[in-house]
């Protein structure tokens, strides 16, 4: 059945040229593009441009692909530098110089292949990516524990402080708790961090909320 | 209003937070000088190969329901805990893709809606004839 074959199988067959696995893959993916891109252009025409050049970007990126990674995660942050890209080029970040930051954050395997062997910058981004990599997979676990546990007052309050960064007191207004638990739960969380941040490899004075941690 | 954290302009760059705060936050750039040194110096630590727990968590969606869960979220289908979460994560945190995800769900939901419709429409008109008149009418 088309609705459970997986995005894996789906891209080798459109590796091997599967025009049929790429409409599926289109019908599977542009209602939520679409949705992400319109939400703030508020302007139809232009949203369908966007994600029009976000299946054509994955299509350019795919040689380079990393079938490891999630393939809605991945088409979204295309989307997300697609939409940056727009806005950019219609006066909405005039801030900006004109293509001062083109690569910021985007995805290795979307940059042009000669660009990524020319770029020193790459090459450390790749060993960032892969840093970044093993301490997903240690929060993740982490996350999945808490979830497992039902600890949710715990999740919402990392959610806040770590996603959001909202101020505890925001955090336990927010979650209804008082500023003394939130920070018994940022406390404990912190610790766990520092070990599972140690464990995969990476120095904790290289990520910026724990080197926050140390100056307050 | 609460402060425009650091954790939220490298969510804005990002395209991660919902539209009506990428819109505040858009506004609040325009008119700060300030708030754009702070967004450069987000921008520098990233470039820089600095690691940061929330970018990975946002990256990487570790939070993330999973898009059959959000469907049954639309369909209050979750266990007490889950469909609070659930809604925490789409409502307060604001999650971008989330919030997507349940647009094009509610949206293929509908259509689902309107095909089943038309079924059991087409099945109606098929089939009404089959139904045994009430004693005394007429042919």
């Amino acid at each position: 059945m088309a609705s459970v074959t997986s995005d894996h199988l789906l891209i080798e067959r459109i590796c091997a040229g599967d025009a049929a696995a790429w409409e599926q893959l289109i019908d599977r993916y542009e209602g939520r593009l679409l949705a992400f891109v319109a939400s703030r252009l508020q302007d139809r025409a232009a949203s369908e441009d966007v994600v029009q050049e976000t299946f054509v970007g994955f299509l350019t990126s795919l040689p380079h692909f990393d079938r490891s990674r999630d393939l809605g995660t991945y088409l979204f942050s295309i989307a997300a530098h697609k939409l940056t890209d727009h806005l950019r080029k219609y006066g909405r970040r005039p801030w900006e110089a004109a293509g001062a930051s083109d690569g910021d954050g985007r995805p290795l395997d979307e940059l042009p292949g000669h660009a990524r062997a020319a770029s020193s910058i790459a090459l450390s981004g790749e060993r960032h990516a892969s840093e970044d990599g093993r301490l997903a997979d240690a929060l993740r676990a982490l996350i999945a524990q808490w979830a497992e546990r039902g600890q949710f007052e715990r999740l919402k309050c990392m959610e806040l402080l770590f996603v959001r960064g909202w101020p505890n007191k925001e955090v336990a207004a927010r979650v209804g708790i008082t500023e003394q638990a939130v920070a018994n739960y940022k406390h404990q969380t912190i610790t766990q961090l520092r070990r599972l941040i140690r464990d995969a490899g990476v120095a904790d004075a290289t990520v910026v909320e724990l080197a926050e941690g140390e100056r307050s | 209003m609460i402060p425009v954290s650091d954790a939220e302009l490298a969510s804005f760059m990002e395209e991660s937070l919902r539209p009506d705060e990428m819109a505040r936050i858009e506004a609040a750039l325009r008119e700060s000088a300030p708030l754009r040194a702070r967004l450069d110096a987000v921008r520098q630590a990233r470039n820089r190969g600095w690691h940061s727990v929330g970018a990975i968590w946002r990256a990487h969606r570790l939070s993330c329901p999973p898009r059959a869960e959000l469907g049954s979220f639309l369909l209050d289908a979750l266990d007490p805990d889950r469909q609070d979460y659930v809604r925490f994560h789409t409502e307060v945190v604001g999650c971008r893709i989330c919030l997507a995800n349940l647009e094009d769900l509610r949206g293929r939901q509908a259509e689902q809606a309107e095909v089943t419709r038309k079924r059991r429409s087409r099945l109606f008109q098929s089939s009404v004839a089959h139904v045994p008149r009430p004693r005394g009418a007429r042919p």
